[in-house]
């Protein structure tokens, strides 16, 4: 399975929550994340979506089953060296708390160099003023977070998530809390990084504009995989066709819209 | 430990009104505990300096007839009524204080005479204790000559000097001759040369203070000396000196002030458990204090825990971070308190020095009593941040993220 272009496989994963009453929400997924891929994971609440993603982001230890990061398996790191693969392997966006509070807009970018190294060099802080500048928010360097507005803090997050040149870059719903601007602002970002940085993304969401222009979608229903298709293999009307009627009886007359996204 | 640190800081800046209560807190506490020391052992200091503090700490004397004769014989049916009760004398003497003097840890070693008379005074007898010092030495253990209150510290040939209270009695004044009876039938009459005060009634009204050879001659000892009395360096050493003098010197009874002053000394004792006593409840306070207001900030702070989990903070890192801020605020507070604290004795010492110009009793600062106190102070907050340390290393970043 020395696939070099497999950056992350998931085999046979389960999940179970409960222990008295048992629910089992992921019922042996497998699957395969390529390199420079933009994949979405799409389904409805409580299909087992963000289940998944924090299994994969090695927050969550899974049931049953394992999942692979170039060919190396979760299941046999400890606590401690999950944490240290997560400090420099992944970045994380989430939908809510995106900031510490306590800190400015470049100390949470540099939160992640902190946690491994204690301080920051001076490529690390450089660097950081670059990816802030990268999501727009160069004047906003020295401000608290809690100055900064939702679509701000959520960029400012998206900054932090690369600081340590992560191999991939999980986002939960990184939008579902954002307006429309801020959304679509958030999305060319992660564009702009899948391209000029060649990062993996995997995005968790319910905004079908966002499936819809991302290179995979991956559909859960009910803890099982129902659908995944490239979009490339679709024109661009039925891609969004494809993941619409998962959210929105009504979106099809936006179908017209999707095209100045 | 530098990110931990960084945390920790911004979380406690960024709380200030929580870290100042807190800081207060451990303020008050040393602060109390700090005064408290300060004033017990000062007090104590007080009583023990009052008690012994002009007074001899070890002494020596002669075995008695009777004891001599029950060391020697004994199988025999001795009865103490039926031996000499005078002291006996202690031979070698100069000897005895010359081993004494290479002692470094006595001072002020001072042979003397001691023995019983009478004073009368119309058809009436009063009991006195003769005392006859070497002024020199003497003066090492008593302080007389600063002590005197009326006439000179002189009390060489047929001078003698007697106490304040005595001469209050007998309306005395220095220059008045008094008339001293003894046991075996003599009498002889003495000049008053001072008037003393040495701060304990008992020797105010009985002691009659004579010269060494003079009070040698009228008692009969010759040249010998009936007693050896020192002070000791740390005063309470006073018990182990005292056995190791008794194991150099043969054929005397030495005696100390620890065994003299034992209901004393219990006093003190029970006054310095209660007071620790009141210390360690204070520290139990304050430690369950920043105990809970640091648990309360780990819920308060577990989104940002679960965040810093996310990226990596391992949970070791996420406890040190609270017990690294149970550490600083147990240290800065410490600190705190311990200026609050000095404060307070010098107010106490200011408020009852008001009426009277002297403090009720001195109060001296003990660096390494409050060196002690601040870092109890300090390991006990950082002791106090292991609960909540606990919790935020198992904090469950899933829980924070999914829950919103």
């Amino acid at each position: 399975m020395a696939d070099a272009n497999i950056v992350l496989k998931a085999e046979q994963l389960t999940k179970v929550y409960g222990t008295t009453i048992k629910t089992e929400v992921l019922h042996g997924l497998n699957f395969e994340i390529h390199k420079n891929e933009f994949t979405s994971i799409i389904g409805y609440s409580g299909s087992g979506k963000s289940t998944l993603l924090n299994i994969l982001g090695a927050l969550d230890q899974p049931t049953g089953g394992d999942v692979f990061f170039n060919d190396i398996s979760f299941s046999k790191m400890t606590q401690n060296e999950l944490a240290d693969f997560r400090n420099q392997n992944l970045g994380f966006i989430f939908q809510f708390h995106h900031l510490l509070p306590e800190f400015s807009a470049l100390e949470n970018v540099l939160i992640p160099t902190w946690i491994k190294a204690g301080r920051a060099t001076n490529v690390k802080a450089a660097r950081a003023k670059e990816l802030l500048e990268l999501v727009g928010l160069k004047d906003f360097i020295k401000s608290k977070a809690t100055n900064l507005s939702g679509g701000q803090q959520q960029r400012v997050a998206i900054a932090r998530a690369l600081i340590n040149d992560p191999a991939i870059l999980l986002g939960d719903e990184p939008t579902g809390n954002l307006d429309s601007d801020s959304t679509d602002q958030v999305y060319g970002l992660f564009r702009t990084i899948n391209e000029t940085l060649g990062t993996t993304l995997l995005i968790v969401t319910h905004n079908d504009h966002i499936a819809a222009k991302s290179d995979r979608v991956i559909e859960l229903t009910d803890g099982n995989i129902s659908r995944d298709y490239l979009n490339s293999s679709f024109s661009d009307e039925e891609a969004f066709q494809r993941v619409a009627p998962v959210y929105c009886k009504i979106c099809q007359h936006m179908r017209v819209e999707k095209h100045h996204l | 430990m530098i990110f931990e640190w960084k945390v920790a800081m911004r979380f406690l800046k960024e709380g200030k009104g929580q870290s100042i209560f807190i800081l207060l807190g451990i303020s008050v506490g040393v602060a109390v505990m700090v005064f408290l020391n300060t004033l017990i052992s000062g007090l104590q200091e007080n009583l023990i300096n009052q008690t012994v503090g002009n007074s001899s700490h070890v002494w020596l004397t002669g075995q008695s007839a009777f004891e001599q004769q029950i060391s020697g014989l004994a199988d025999d049916n001795v009865v103490a009524g039926n031996t000499d009760p005078r002291p006996v004398q202690l031979s070698n003497w100069q000897s005895m204080i010359e081993v004494l003097e290479e002692r470094d840890d006595l001072r002020g070693i001072s042979p003397l005479v001691e023995g019983n008379a009478f004073y009368v005074n119309n058809s009436m007898a009063r009991p006195v204790f003769i005392k006859g010092f070497d002024p020199q030495k003497a003066d090492e253990i008593y302080n007389i000559s600063t002590r005197i209150i009326k006439g000179s510290s002189n009390y060489d040939g047929n001078n003698l000097m007697v106490g304040n209270t005595f001469a209050t009695d007998y309306a005395l004044e220095p220059g008045d001759v008094i008339l001293l009876n003894l046991p075996s039938g003599v009498s002889q009459s003495f000049v008053i040369s001072g008037i003393f005060d040495l701060g304990n009634s008992a020797v105010n009204s009985s002691w009659m203070v004579m010269d060494l050879s003079r009070a040698q001659k009228l008692l009969g000892y010759g040249n010998e000396v009936t007693k050896i009395e020192m002070q000791v360096k740390e005063i309470f050493d006073a018990e182990t000196i005292d056995a190791s003098i008794a194991s150099r010197l043969d054929g005397v009874v030495v005696d100390n002030w620890i065994e003299s002053n034992s209901s004393l000394l219990a006093a003190l004792q029970s006054q310095s458990a209660s007071s620790i006593m009141i210390q360690v409840f204070v520290l139990l306070a304050v430690t369950l204090g920043i105990s809970s207001v640091l648990a309360v900030s780990v819920v308060q702070k577990s989104k940002q825990l679960g965040i810093l989990k996310a990226m990596g903070t391992k949970s070791g890192q996420a406890s040190r971070i609270f017990l690294l801020q149970g550490s600083i605020l147990g240290i800065i507070g410490s600190l705190m308190g311990a200026g609050l604290g000095i404060g307070l004795v010098q107010m106490f010492l200011w408020g009852t020095s008001l009426s009277t110009g002297v403090p009720l009793f001195p109060l001296s600062i003990q660096p390494q009593n409050i060196l002690v106190i601040g870092i109890i102070s300090s390991l006990s907050s950082t002791i106090a941040a292991f609960v909540p340390a606990n919790r935020s290393s198992k904090l469950n970043p899933v829980e924070v993220i999914r829950n919103g």
